[in-house]
């Protein structure tokens, strides 16, 4: 699919990054979404919410998904999840098709869903214990997982004694802490201010290559996907689809200097002119002026 | 003079809340003005009319203003109190006229005599609160009563006269005091001693009623002094509630609220916590709750009464029959409010339905739960009262309800504070215990109770830790402090 599009002249990857997809395409897919679509019943009647869905995603890729807001993004990652069923086509997770929620799918929601009766320790094992794994190996397990985000100074707190960065890196552990075949992650970062995402989008970064991590990362922020994709799928609205598949030429490990270098800025200037396409940026409100000529700024 | 180390803070601050002193004194004000009303209502003298309570009677010639003979703590209104007086005034100097005249009547020599028996019979109230006379009346002993107590009396008003006795402050009036003079001086004349034989029967001067004033309050309004003093014989077993102990029925009440709330507790819960995790249950439960609860469960006395008898089960039933419905929609909403986020998350992790309902839904609305059923159970209380009159009245109902046709206001007013006070501290104690049951659901400062649950759990934990010294002692610190990197 997305091997076949052809790359913008200004997204040309270097002989690095070029043979680093090479590598990617080597892998096997860990989970594919074949001709899938979501129609959703209303007063106004059926609404195309998804309409033919197509990607892949390999084993240790991490992709971004990016859209307007209303253009069935978390609708996709609740499917993938399997919190939600499509109504045409299919979901499979390493070649099973998916019928509902399960482990070999970990999921990171963009609201706080720690367990607030638990400890951090305890939220961490729950996966796990979900299938019976208590007892000492578990919890010097969970233990591992709280220390590859840093928190072991807070494995005996509460939800309720965490800033909002501190609880979604208990959610990373969490979701971690089952060893997914894929990470889903649904805006993750979205309710933190611009200082704790960053450190978040670092982290993530290190948490990424020290593991055998998969992700799938769903933003709105076209910085953040650039920042931390391998690929990046652009969904369109209306109807709701795969539009375009970028991958992102800038080189590995990304640090938040490259926020600057041409491959960076190529990228996202692609991504502006996707998401909101010339004639919607053209488009200005009426507004009426309430300053004297001679008071004029400009 | 100490340096102000904190900015004042307004007292009227839109939407801020106070803190220290500031809250305190709103808070003790609360219950003050309340009982401030209270003591206002029941003690302002201009609210009320004033009204005397006799504590000595006489009996005015006038019988046309003064119909009926007035006795011991019969209690009338000032201005007529007045003319009491003022009529028995009038007719001594009217006497006292004639004696100097020399015109005094006697209509019969037995007719005056038994007029001042009466006087000397009035006297009475005088006589028992010095202590000068103490046989009590029975009705074997009438006849030597009144001889022994004429007796007693003649020789007190001698020695009262002769100044060798002095009547305790506020028994006697100086007014009456020498009217007490002057008659002896004519009893003593006849005979120094009670000889029903030689005995005066040229008229002697009447005593001048006396009386204590008392605030003339409706009867549904005593004292707040009255209600503590009777309360307090009434708990200690010390008043005239006869057969009713107040703790005896204290318990029974207490018996029929716990025993109706605890059925209804684990009868309720699991269907309710069904109706709120599964969609079928709440539609298959819930309508008909809806529609059962606005038939009130009195309503339904006498049928239990026919099912249950008449002893304490159909009492049980109806605080069961008012709470359950409540507990239902209450606990299933309770249930239906938890985070469905929450629910995704637990099933991405792995979740099964058992699972989600025990390690998720369950846990998750423990704290709510709590707060549903400390509601729940002042529900519980409300409907007590009505349960204990259905059948035999039973419970501290039966108290209020058989002081309170009597008018004993002062009886029942304890009553009703005790069991105000029982919901009250309950409630207290169980919001307190909240914090200790579940740590992790109360953000900001801790109730009283739950710091010292911690002080003393964080004492012991030190004391365990002395042994070895090892690095979780800084993990224990570092949960403590609620600050963020």
């Amino acid at each position: 699919m997305n091997e076949q599009i052809e790359l913008p002249s200004y997204l040309e990857q270097s002989p690095e990054v070029a043979a680093r997809f090479q590598r990617i395409q080597a892998r096997p897919e860990v989970l594919k979404v074949a001709n899938m679509g979501r129609v959703f019943d209303s007063n106004k009647g059926p609404v195309q919410a998804l309409n033919d869905i197509n990607f892949s995603v390999r084993r240790r890729e991490f992709v971004c998904v990016i859209g307007q807001s209303g253009c069935g993004k978390s609708t996709l990652i609740r499917i993938l999840a399997g919190l939600d069923q499509p109504t045409s086509g299919q979901v499979l997770c390493d070649g099973e098709p998916v019928t509902g929620p399960g482990k070999d799918r970990g999921m990171v929601f963009q609201g706080y869903t720690l367990f607030p009766w638990l400890t951090v320790k305890q939220n961490v094992m729950f996966g796990p214990a979900m299938e019976g794994r208590k007892g000492q190996a578990a919890e010097s397990e969970a233990l591992q997982w709280i220390e590859m985000v840093g928190l072991e100074k807070f494995a005996e707190s509460y939800p309720s004694e965490l800033s909002g960065g501190m609880k979604q890196r208990v959610a990373i552990a969490r979701a971690m802490a089952n060893q997914p075949r894929i990470l889903l992650m649904d805006e993750p970062f979205g309710a933190l201010d611009a200082q704790t995402r960053a450190q978040m989008q670092q982290h993530l970064l290190q948490i990424w290559r020290a593991v055998d991590a998969t992700i799938l990362f769903i933003t709105h922020d076209l910085d953040e996907a650039v920042l931390l994709a391998d690929r990046i799928l652009v969904l369109g609205a209306n109807p709701s689809r795969v539009q375009e598949v970028i991958e992102v030429p800038v080189p590995r490990p990304r640090t938040l200097d490259q926020c600057l270098s041409p491959s960076f800025l190529a990228t996202k200037k692609r991504l502006e002119e996707l998401i909101h396409p010339q004639t919607e940026r053209k488009a200005s409100f009426k507004i009426p002026r309430l300053v004297a000529a001679d008071d004029d700024v400009l | 003079m100490s340096k102000r180390t904190k900015p004042r803070e307004p007292w009227f601050a839109v939407g801020k809340p106070l803190s220290g002193y500031q809250a305190a004194i709103p808070m003790a004000l609360s219950f003050v003005i309340p009982i401030l009303i209270w003591c206002f209502a029941a003690y302002a003298p201009f609210l009320w009319h004033v009204d005397y309570r006799i504590t000595m009677t006489s009996e005015p010639s006038d019988k046309e203003a003064f119909p009926a003979t007035y006795v011991v703590d019969d209690t009338m209104e000032e201005s007529f109190f007045e003319s009491f007086q003022d009529s028995i005034r009038q007719d001594n100097k009217i006497l006292k006229e004639q004696r100097e005249a020399g015109t005094v009547e006697v209509a019969s020599a037995r007719a005056g005599r038994r007029a001042n028996q009466k006087v000397l019979k009035n006297f009475e109230p005088v006589m028992r609160a010095n202590g000068w006379f103490t046989t009590e009346k029975t009705e074997e002993n009438v006849s030597a009563y009144f001889k022994a107590y004429f007796a007693a009396t003649y020789e007190t008003w001698g020695k009262l006269a002769a100044g060798e006795l002095k009547p305790a402050s506020g028994t006697l009036s100086r007014e009456n005091l020498a009217i007490v003079k002057d008659n002896w001086a004519l009893l003593s004349s006849v005979s120094p001693t009670y000889d029903s034989g030689n005995f005066l029967s040229e008229p002697i001067y009447r005593l001048i009623p006396e009386g204590k004033k008392v605030v003339g309050r409706p009867a549904y309004l005593p004292a707040p002094h009255e209600v503590v003093v009777r309360g307090w014989q009434d708990f200690r077993g010390e008043s005239e509630l006869g057969e009713l102990n107040v703790w005896e029925k204290y318990a029974s009440s207490l018996r029929v609220v716990i025993s109706g709330f605890l059925l209804c507790v684990l009868i309720g819960i699991p269907l309710a916590l069904l109706a709120g995790t599964f969609s079928f249950f709440a539609r298959l439960f819930e309508p008909f709750t809806d529609f059962f609860r606005y038939m009130p469960a009195p309503a339904f006395g006498t049928v239990l009464m026919a099912i249950f008898g008449v002893d304490q089960q159909p009492k049980i039933a109806l605080v069961f029959l008012g709470t359950f419905p409540q507990l239902i929609l209450m606990v299933a909403n309770t249930t239906r409010l938890l985070e469905q986020p929450m629910l995704d998350a637990a099933q991405t992790l792995g979740a099964r339905k058992g699972q989600l309902v025990w390690r998720v839904v369950v846990p998750g609305i423990l704290p709510s739960l709590y707060n549903d059923l400390r509601i729940l159970l002042g529900w519980a209380w409300t409907w007590l009262v009505v349960a204990e009159l259905i059948g035999t009245k039973s419970g501290l109902t039966e108290i209020i309800d058989t002081q309170g046709r009597r008018f004993h206001f002062d009886h029942v007013y304890p009553i009703i504070l005790l069991i105000g006070l029982t919901g009250f501290l309950t409630d207290q104690v169980l919001a307190n215990l909240r914090d200790i049951f579940f740590p992790w659901a109360t953000e900001g400062k801790k109730s009283p109770l739950a710091r010292l649950f911690r002080w003393v759990g964080s004492r012991v934990q030190a004391w365990r830790d002395v042994d070895p010294p090892v690095a979780p002692v800084t993990v224990e610190a570092s949960t403590e402090g609620e600050s963020h990197p």
